[in-house]
């Protein structure tokens, strides 16, 4: 069964989406363990379909200054990957990585942009391999983009992405934990209508 | 401190006297602000995207059927075409991407559209603040007419 909008998928396909966060998920928390020297997990994943205002009321204040890691997907799925960094986030990491403190996330230097980049783009790539593999999809992924924004306007992207054809996004959320410590960071999978609709098909849904 | 009323996306509110409308974090969309000094009447559109699709009636949501509808109702309050002060602010350009139909520069047709459709109304633009690439939070007080304009990391701005 073909949708055409997000709200038409059913729980059956929200629960094999949940299934391909937590994969991909669990291949990101692997590699960022490995190049961080830690412990890092990630938690179960959600898949919620949510109105454009609900969808930013539930990840935070929009004001809310974040760091953010921007790809794009082509290929046979079209869509964005998002992983978002907040302050607490940045922290830790510039800690770990270059024994940096107090670095606001407004004032970042070069060195550490190109940090959280990384971290982003290894994050976000090994997510997708897992994903190809598992539905045998190819992807093509952009150069990581990187921000500092309101998180309301970093999520208007997507939103305008799906906008045309829905007042809903839906999304594949999960949060990354180092060493015990839960540390708020989310990776957003946002693929479009039709992009799903392929996924389910290679994963014999449909 | 006046009441602040909260403008969601795909969303317009109108107040009349007193009341701050406020928009936040607008990124590629774009924030309206209309006010009729005269009445004291102002409404606070937040669009998505620059034209409405036939299969959508999510009117709010797009610079075409949104503008239309807030002067409607802007005028059935007794607004005045002639007073009426129009500034708008966001269309910014958050991520350079190439994107499905022209996703890339949304933020640039989108404010380029507002602009036209407002034209075609009879009505201008008397100030923006919009492109470049960070998002905005948009205000309107309602009684005063004063707009402000605020992005993360710099002062508010008074448009």
């Amino acid at each position: 069964m073909a949708i055409k909008k997000y709200e038409e998928m059913n729980a059956l396909e929200l629960d094999i989406l949940k299934e391909i966060g937590s994969i991909g998920g669990g291949n990101a928390a692997t590699a960022l363990s490995s190049m961080m020297n830690a412990k890092v997990m990630m938690s179960l994943p959600r898949a919620e379909i949510l109105e454009f205002n609900e969808a930013i009321e539930k990840m935070g204040d929009p004001e809310n200054v974040v760091a953010a890691i921007f790809v794009e997907m082509s290929g046979e799925i079209q869509g964005i990957m998002l992983f978002i960094v907040p302050q607490s986030f940045s922290d830790d990491i510039l800690f770990r990585m270059l024994g940096k403190t107090g670095a606001e996330l407004l004032e970042l230097e070069e060195i550490d942009t190109s940090v959280l980049t990384e971290i982003g783009n290894i994050v976000i790539s090994s997510y997708v391999t897992a994903l190809s593999s598992l539905t045998n999809v190819e992807v093509e992924l952009s150069v990581p983009q990187f921000t500092v924004n309101m998180l309301g306007g970093i999520l208007s992207v997507p939103m305008a992405m799906v906008g045309q054809h829905s007042d809903r996004i839906m999304m594949v959320t999960g949060d990354f934990k180092i060493d015990e410590k839960a540390l708020h960071s989310s990776m957003l999978l946002l693929p479009d209508v039709e992009s799903l609709n392929i996924l389910m098909k290679k994963l014999g849904v449909s | 401190m006046a009441k602040k009323i909260s403008v969601g996306i795909a969303d317009m509110k109108i107040a009349r006297q007193e009341g701050e409308l406020i928009t936040y974090a607008l990124g590629s969309c774009i924030g309206i602000s209309f006010y009729d000094p005269m009445i004291k009447l102002g409404a606070l559109l937040h669009i998505m995207l620059p034209e409405k699709s036939a299969s959508d009636n999510n009117i709010l949501k797009y610079a075409d059927s949104g503008i239309r509808e807030t002067l409607r109702k802007l005028y059935a309050f007794g607004a005045g075409k002639g007073r009426l002060v129009i500034k708008i602010a966001g269309g910014a350009k958050m991520f350079e991407m190439k994107g499905p139909g022209g996703l890339g520069n949304i933020g640039e047709r989108n404010a380029q559209n507002v602009k036209r459709i407002l034209m075609m109304e009879g009505l201008r633009v008397s100030a923006e603040d919009t492109g470049a690439n960070y998002a905005r939070t948009m205000s309107l007080d309602v009684a005063t007419g004063q707009v402000c304009v605020r992005t993360a990391g710099k002062p508010e701005r008074k448009l």
